[in-house]
């Protein structure tokens, strides 16, 4: 964390890499004077992973952190950009785990195209060289050979643990907590605690990564949701609609409001001067300025001086509209004014704040900027939003886990929900699975959700049905579906995308040639009939990593490494004194899973590790199993005789590129759909009312999935929520089809598809822009050879009038 | 456009295109300076100046 | 010549550019003022014309970001 704010451009260093940054130096002081001596700009920087985290020799926290090794890795790159290409970034780790989407392949680039170095070892200890300040460190490497190296700086990559404060609020709030101090949960109300009505998200809910957290909060928000569903709009008022004033035709009359926020404008601009020139600018019937132009009052104020001056234009300088353009938008609704008859330009983050050694200068610049604004201002007009209507139901693609989660807490916050599901029957590939990685049996739960969901009124499932067709957008989408040849039309609103992934079929490791070499799934087959052919099994292999972390598939599948261990245990709980090797690439048991690689390898499992150009061989010889595979502590090949081989295999999306195209949705190099944003909206694609959930958006376990079932579902309802009150924008593009001369370009440029020919009425053949899908990114606009587009708010002969406000000097 | 306006007689420094996302702080302030010292070199613009006489 | 006035019209993009600009105020950064900001939707909002008109209304230099 401190690593962090030394990388941050607004820290005590300014982005600047340096050892003790420190601030302020009093060279008087014996203290800093030893600091500012030590200080320099690091050459060698080290990372040690798992401080505090995966130990229960110096701390108490035998879990994962989960986060640490993917921000060691992102920190040593930042690093580098900043300090050039000789910094020496190295990262010493146990098992780099970087199991989340796009990570694997981050950590691939920090080695290939960075040159992060990775030590995999044990630290020993550090000691500081009186004369040169450097640090020596000690450490044992994988062959068990001590090393000894020098680096300038040392960043520990501390973990995460849960504070006594919140645990003695679980305490009074009466929830149950695993060891660690985290809330314990169900793998299938992943979200819910040991309590009624209370929920859990984020790293309470066990240690993770932005996006699980994000997901995690909109899942609690769902189960709260449903558990409020009947107290749902008991308690809301309506708000009061203020008629709009016709200004059409009238000669603009401008108000402009000069904000001071506080000193942060007037203590490098003089406000009172640009008010008062503001006055002296084309139209402008009144100038104010303002100490605080967003405080409640000054709004108030603004509200009267529109009604007493009769203003129909308003300019306010503060600072940035992409913050505070609505609130001030709001304003002017309050005083009968449209709310586009608004422009406001940024005399802080763009002048006071950038140029404060420059008072005379920003000064004249905000003159311009106010000038410019007000051009543009006069030429304002009042803009209609168009209402869109909402269709209230849901079509979910995938009847699996996520998709049936997403499905139930629709249905239960009372909205219709229709599920298409290509197979015969609901509940995809959890069917294959057998118990969860805290041990819940998955086919009782999962056949009682397939119960509740078949039962449930407001849930209609169509097993065996294709999607067809796609037409519409938000609110109103179309789509033809077909079961057994027969055709039919839905008419929904919010489409969730739940196709989920499946189980990579394995051409390595002779897969398929015998039958002792299975995959995960078909063991837990074997564990969920009890199949007798395990008796017979007294020396069991896995193989991680068949078909992920390579180049054709680059990425990490998640869920393996914990199935193998989960099911090792299995076998030796079942048989305790068979022989079991698990050979891995790097361990990826993150969060309070690691507790399960702890206990396989009290129960006796052993673990070996190779890499990925020294794969292990499979040989069948009379009937024998043989794996060959190089010892990572003997550094020597060894061989083991098998009765059963197990790979551990990827976890491939359905790749459906069909349906990707119906919903205009992106799917990323390896064919998982692409979400909104991979930190902040990981369950909704950038399309206007489409979700993602499941293993289609990447490989995860059970409680992942549900979770972000919900999560779509959350987010799916926020919109539904707004049924009555879900207006396009205002700033869209518009046509004048007189002018129009039917060329087609804007029908082909525009990424979103808004523009199309009328095939009816008086200006048929004749393009028109589809508010509802406008952008308004005036692409077309500028396109048009014919100038029959207008992209309102931006329309060009407004910019012409601001490129002109510039030039006049008055 | 670079080369049609450098036809025109604009100078090649006077046009820049740039692609910031929102997040690039820095690399807008550095366009910033870059942009500045080559039109400073240059000096103010000559051609295609509305004559307001 | 440094003290001398220029102006280089900008149009940034609402999406990227202009939120860097808003970054770049929020950290303190410092850069010369000789820029002009004109907010744009998307830079595929450009035009010729624009910069055009922006030379001949006396533009020292023009400078499009998305």
């Amino acid at each position: 964390m401190e690593f962090e704010r030394i990388l941050s451009a607004t820290g005590p260093t300014m982005g600047h890499v340096t050892t003790f940054p420190q601030l302020p130096i009093n060279p008087k002081k014996k203290k800093d004077k030893l600091l500012a001596e030590k200080r320099k700009d690091p050459k060698k920087i080290a990372w040690f992973q798992c401080v505090g985290s995966r130990d229960i020799n110096k701390c108490d926290n035998p879990y994962c952190s989960s986060v640490c090794c993917m921000y060691a890795v992102k920190e040593a790159i930042i690093a580098k950009e900043h300090a050039g290409g000789d910094l020496d970034c190295s990262i010493f780790y146990m098992d780099m785990r970087t199991p989340g989407k796009e990570f694997e392949k981050f950590y691939q680039n920090a080695k290939d195209k960075h040159g992060v170095n990775f030590i995999r070892s044990r630290v020993h200890s550090v000691t500081e060289n009186p004369q040169t300040h450097d640090l020596n460190i000690r450490y044992v490497d994988e062959l068990g050979q001590i090393v000894h190296d020098t680096y300038d700086m040392i960043v520990l990559s501390v973990g995460l643990e849960i504070s006594n404060e919140t645990k003695e609020l679980s305490h009074k709030l009466g929830i149950d907590l695993t060891p660690n101090g985290f809330c314990k949960t169900d793998s299938f109300e992943p979200v819910s605690s040991s309590r009624d009505g209370i929920y859990v998200s984020g790293v309470f809910n066990n240690p993770k990564d932005i996006p699980e957290s994000v997901l995690d909060a909109s899942a609690a928000a769902s189960a709260a949701g449903d558990a409020l569903s009947a107290a749902r709009n008991t308690l809301t008022k309506a708000i009061e609609k203020i008629p709009e004033i016709n200004v059409i035709g009238e000669r603009p009359r401008i108000g402009a409001f000069i904000c001071d926020c506080g000193s942060n404008i007037n203590g490098v601009v003089d406000c009172p001067d640009v008010t008062e020139y503001a006055k002296t600018l084309p139209y402008v019937e009144f100038a104010d300025e303002a100490m605080y132009a967003c405080s409640q009052d000054a709004q108030a104020k603004m509200v009267e001086y529109i009604k007493e001056k009769n203003l129909n234009r308003i300019v306010i300088a503060a600072c940035t509209p992409k913050t505070h353009e609505p609130l001030f938008q709001e304003t002017l609704a309050n005083a009968g004014l449209n709310k586009y008859l608004f422009e406001m330009t940024n005399i802080r983050n763009h002048n006071s704040w950038v140029h404060k050694n420059n008072p005379e200068i920003a000064t004249q610049k905000a003159k311009d900027l106010v000038r410019m604004a007000v051009a543009k201002a006069a030429l304002a007009e009042p803009l209609k939003e168009e209402k869109i209507t909402v269709n209230d139901s849901i079509l979910i693609i995938g009847g699996g886990l996520a998709g049936m989660t997403s499905a139930k807490s629709l249905a239960t916050q009372g909205y219709k929900t229709h599920i298409v599901e290509k197979k015969d029957k609901l509940g995809g590939e959890a069917h294959k699975l057998y118990r969860t990685a805290q041990g819940e049996d998955v086919q009782s739960k999962l056949n009682e959700l397939i119960k509740e969901i078949e039962s449930n009124d407001n849930i209609i499932v169509h097993n065996n049905t294709t999607l067809e067709s796609v037409d519409g957008f938000v609110g109103n989408f179309k789509s033809t579906l077909k079961n057994n040849d027969k055709e039919f039309e839905l008419e929904y609103g919010v489409a969730v995308l739940a196709t989920g992934a499946k189980a990579f079929v394995p051409d390595e490791y002779k897969y398929g040639k015998d039958s002792r070499i299975i995959t995960s799934l078909d063991l837990d087959k074997m564990f969920k009939t009890n199949d007798v052919d395990l008796d017979r099994v007294n020396s069991a292999v896995f193989i991680q990593c068949v078909g992920s972390r390579q180049p054709d598939r680059p990425y990490c599948s998640r869920v393996c490494c914990t199935h193998s261990i989960d099911n090792a245990i299995e076998l030796k709980e079942r048989k305790p004194d068979m022989d079991i090797f698990i050979l891995y690439r790097d361990i990826r048991t993150y969060g309070e899973r690691e507790l399960l690689y702890k206990k396989a390898r009290e129960l006796g499992v052993i673990f070996i590790r190779y890499d990925v150009d020294k794969k292990p061989q499979v040989r069948i010889d009379n009937s024998q199993l043989f794996i060959r595979v190089n010892d990572h502590v003997l550094n020597k090949p060894i061989e083991i005789e098998a009765d059963l081989l197990t790979l551990a295999v990827a976890l491939v999306p359905r790749k459906d590129e069909t349906l990707a195209n119906f919903f205009k949705v992106p799917l990323n190099d390896e064919g998982f759909f692409v979400e909104k944003h991979a930190k902040l909206g990981p369950a909704e694609f950038a399309t206007d009312g489409v979700f993602v959930c499941g293993s289609g958006h990447y490989p995860k376990p059970v409680n992942e999935a549900i979770t972000q079932g919900r999560a779509s579902a959350s987010r799916a309802l926020t919109l539904l929520a707004k049924k009555d009150s879900l207006f396009t924008s205002g700033t869209v593009a518009s046509v004048d089809p007189l002018k129009c001369s039917q060329c087609g370009v804007c029908v082909s440029i525009c990424p979103y598809s808004a523009p199309l020919f009328l095939t009816e009425g008086r200006f048929e053949g004749k393009a028109d822009v589809n508010a509802v899908l406008c952008k308004g990114c005036g692409l077309c606009v500028a396109s048009c050879r014919s100038g029959a587009l207008h992209l309102r708010g931006f329309d060009t002969n407004q910019i012409f009038s601001q490129i002109y406000a510039m030039s006049e000097v008055v | 456009m670079g080369n049609l306006f450098e036809h025109m007689g604009i100078e090649r420094d006077r046009i820049h295109f740039s692609w910031i996302s929102s997040a690039e702080a820095t690399k807008f302030v550095d366009v910033v300076k870059e942009i500045s010292d080559k039109v400073r070199a240059l000096g103010p613009n000559k051609k295609l100046v509305k004559d307001y006489n | 010549m440094a003290d001398q006035d220029i102006k280089i019209v900008s149009f940034l993009c609402n999406w990227c550019s202009y939120g860097a600009a808003d970054l770049a105020g929020v950290s303190r950064m410092e850069y010369p003022a000789d820029i002009r900001v004109i907010r744009i939707p998307c830079s595929g909002r450009m035009s010729p014309k624009f910069i055009l008109s922006a030379f001949r209304e006396g533009a020292d230099a023009v400078w499009v970001s998305g």
